[in-house]
């Protein structure tokens, strides 16, 4: 039985997404080179955790489906392991891309409840603060970034772990290592942001 | 290269440097000279962004990072800049290859770099340590440093991720072996005396960042790894990447709580099997106190 056509869509969808990813994306501009293969998704190592694979995203994009591209898991489950990238026939930057969308992603306010904003923030505040990373405060500011009972327990879970680095050396006790031109850098990243807010992708 | 005179190269360390990845840093340091490598630190070098700097600061900040390393490097000579790192690699590797063939680009970065009176103007190249021993050392002059053959220690070369993809087997990545069936690790295993074991999952997934942001997605990935180890019976795993080392180390324990298993595989790094083939300190030279899980084996051949 031929079912009804619906008298109007279902779904919202942003006919202007596809051109909008092409232009603000980092990689989003060889996104028109992929033929929905499936190579990407089908060499994916965490695929079977993503909300959608990477093939499956590229359409929706193209469909328009704006809100739940930018919303998907998948952005934030892609472990960086560039298989995809080596593997895609048509030379699709496919990690770049998962990248640069999660990158706008939070920009939007897309990712406000994802972890890996809150470990991308907690990283990111040790690297511009200090001009490198302090492994150990970083997990510590995003394990509490879960309120303070999260933050205990994730502590508490992983504090073995710890005694293992701190008594290998490998956890260091004491003040944060930091780079001599902490000003200079702060600078630098402060107007790299502004270059980026005057738009276009950092690729163009 | 001649026997005496070593080549120079800028080095990168990495936070790993001073954190977690010690070992690696200490190792590499330790025998570097051995290969004829002479290594310069980079001058006040900062964090190359990792996996996640784009989403905590945006693209073109998460880019200075690495302008600014570079930029830094280039005052210090047009030597090659050297990493031991692997997502220092990917990072400052694709970075300076952007930068290099976008004259726009560049500009931006530039422009950015100007607010601490900084700007890369060069054509450096920057490369991975394991490329460099390949293509500038080569393995003869491993064998040759060999005074402490690892008779008999059966490693399980695990590659990873970042190191081989996506720029091995690249003009840019110095053409040094392929992504799919890398073969160097195994390499340097043999010349150093030990056996390399078959290892089909050579460049699987750790899991990377998402395995420290959220291990219950990917303790199964490092399970694979770990399986594929006890299936051939390795002694060791031996990896060249700073995070491969210490997640599929650090979640060994996890992963016997989740799954059953009884998993005690020490996992080291390439050139702490190197400290010990050149007879070097097993503490000083080869760093393995600073393994959370010990291989007596490896220990027993050192010497100390």
């Amino acid at each position: 039985m031929t079912q009804a056509v619906p008298e109007q869509a279902s779904k919202k969808y942003d006919l202007g997404f596809a051109r909008w990813v092409y232009e603000n994306v980092d990689g989003g501009d060889k996104l028109s080179m992929c033929m929905q293969c499936g190579a990407c998704s089908g060499s994916c190592p965490i695929g079977t955790q993503m909300d959608y694979g990477p093939r499956k995203l590229f359409m929706m994009i193209r469909a328009g489906m704006k809100d739940a591209v930018l919303s998907s898991n998948t952005l934030w489950n892609c472990t960086k392991c560039y298989r995809c990238v080596v593997r895609c026939p048509r030379g699709v930057p496919v990690t770049y891309i998962l990248g640069g969308l999660g990158s706008k992603a939070v920009e939007l306010g897309y990712a406000d409840k994802e972890d890996s904003k809150s470990f991308a923030s907690a990283f990111w505040w040790s690297a511009s603060k200090f001009g490198r990373t302090d492994e150990r405060l970083v997990t510590a500011k995003y394990y509490f970034s879960f309120g303070l009972v999260d933050g205990i327990k994730r502590g508490i879970a992983n504090l073995k772990i710890a005694f293992g680095m701190i008594k290998t050396g490998r956890m260091h006790i004491g003040a944060p290592h930091k780079i001599k031109d902490a000003k200079g850098l702060q600078s630098i990243l402060a107007k790299a942001k502004e270059i980026e807010s005057r738009g276009g992708s950092a690729s163009s | 290269m001649s026997e005496t005179e070593n080549k120079k190269f800028t080095y990168y360390p990495g936070c790993s440097s001073q954190g977690s990845a010690r070992h690696l840093d200490e190792s590499l340091r330790a025998v570097a000279p051995e290969l004829g490598i002479e290594l310069e630190e980079l001058d006040d070098w900062n964090c190359c962004g990792a996996s996640v700097g784009h989403v905590g600061g945006g693209t073109l900040p998460n880019l200075s990072l690495t302008g600014r390393n570079l930029a830094n490097a280039s005052k210090q000579g047009r030597q090659d800049v050297l990493t031991g790192c692997a997502a220092c690699y990917l990072n400052t590797h694709a970075g300076n290859e952007k930068i290099k063939k976008d004259v726009a680009l560049r500009g931006r970065v530039n422009e950015a770099l100007s607010a601490a009176d900084l700007s890369y103007d060069d054509d450096l190249q920057v490369r991975h340590a394991c490329e460099v021993i390949v293509n500038d050392v080569g393995l003869e002059k491993i064998k040759d440093r060999v005074t402490n053959p690892l008779t008999g220690l059966k490693v399980a070369g695990y590659v990873g991720c970042q190191t081989v993809r996506p720029f091995a087997n690249t003009e840019g990545g110095g053409s040094y072996d392929t992504y799919d069936d890398p073969e160097f690790l195994d390499n340097f295993a043999e010349a150093c005396g030990a056996e390399a074991v078959d290892f089909d999952v050579k460049t699987a997934c750790c899991g990377g960042s998402v395995s420290v942001m959220n291990p219950e997605k990917t303790l199964h990935l490092i399970k694979q790894i770990l399986d594929a180890a006890k299936d051939v019976g390795a002694d060791v795993i031996a990896t060249p990447c700073p995070l491969c080392q210490t997640n599929v180390e650090m979640y060994q324990e996890a992963i016997n709580k989740e799954f059953g298993t009884d998993f005690n595989i020490p996992v080291v790094f390439y050139s702490q099997l190197m400290a010990v083939a050149f007879g070097m300190d097993k503490e000083k030279g080869a760093a393995l106190q600073r393994n959370t899980i010990r291989s007596e084996k490896l220990e027993g051949m050192a010497k100390s």
